[in-house]
């Protein structure tokens, strides 16, 4: 049995993560992000309203990620395309959940697609971010 | 949907402030570790070699944050606060390459919220374009 999601077991309309996988968004998982991609944007070194400190926006591509590697295909996939609304940067302490459904499943130049769209919310319901993934399905040995 | 050529003090053709960023092996390694994306077409020089690629590639996102930052610089307030961005993804970012993310505004138009800009954008590698989207942001 394979380590990874196969292609074919992929279904449109499949909840892809189930059950919803949390993040906490941490002070050294932002401070990480940041050194990471040399992002020194002011605003994301200042606290807010009772003391709270935000990540950045593409934090998303963080916690959105990781949402979907608790169901990963095959090593060597590739990121297509990808869109993302931000309806407000997270907060550091709270916890995101991230669902994502199979959209669509296609075939181009003989290399297998998955469209998935994804919906990050805190713990109370609160919308954060959306997005819609293409990825071309890693070679499954 | 009603257009406009300018709002306040942004034009269509404006260009965005341009981040121009060296991504070398310790950068693909350093976001690996950040964002947990291990896949080993990014760090694994030996299974790299096995793909289409020849070689290890940056994660395609890790282009993004590049891109998060012009958006932020020109306009944090509009970006973080329901920013829209649809991009693809062209070509590979090899250990070495220089970055450079540009970006215009295109139109300015009025929704029911407010008034927005959408941003042409694009990354390259030398001449070579590897990420190619836009962005809505709120203006006002």
């Amino acid at each position: 049995m394979s380590d990874y999601v196969t292609y074919d077991s992929l279904t449109e309309g499949d909840d892809f993560l189930n059950p919803i996988p949390a993040y906490k968004v941490t002070q050294e998982a932002v401070d990480k992000y940041l050194l990471a991609t040399n992002d020194n944007t002011l605003e994301l070194q200042q606290t807010g309203p009772g003391n709270t400190r935000i990540a950045p926006p593409m934090l998303a591509a963080v916690y959105v990620i990781e949402a979907l590697r608790t169901r990963v295909g095959p090593p060597g996939g590739i990121h297509a395309k990808q869109q993302f609304k931000f309806y407000r940067p997270a907060t550091i302490g709270e916890t995101l959940y991230t669902s994502a459904t199979v959209i669509k499943l296609y075939q181009k130049k003989g290399r297998n697609y998955v469209d998935m769209s994804t919906d990050t919310k805190n713990e109370n319901g609160e919308l954060v971010t959306s997005g819609m993934i293409t990825r071309i399905w890693g070679k499954e040995s | 949907m009603s257009e406009l050529q300018s709002y306040a003090n942004i034009s269509v053709g404006q260009a965005l402030p341009e981040v121009i960023q060296v991504v070398d092996q310790h950068m693909i390694d350093a976001y690996a570790d950040a964002s947990g994306d291990i896949n080993p077409l990014h760090i694994d020089p030996e299974f790299a070699k096995t793909t289409i690629f020849g070689r290890t590639i940056a994660h395609g996102l890790l282009t993004l944050a590049f891109v998060s930052r012009v958006l932020s610089t020109w306009n944090w307030q509009g970006w973080a606060y329901g920013g829209e961005l649809d991009i693809a993804f062209l070509g590979p970012v090899y250990p070495g390459d220089t970055v450079r993310v540009c970006g215009e505004v295109d139109s300015i138009f009025q929704r029911d919220e407010g008034v927005y800009a959408r941003c042409q954008l694009v990354c390259y590698c030398g001449e070579k374009p590897v990420v190619k989207g836009f962005s809505v942001c709120k203006i006002n």
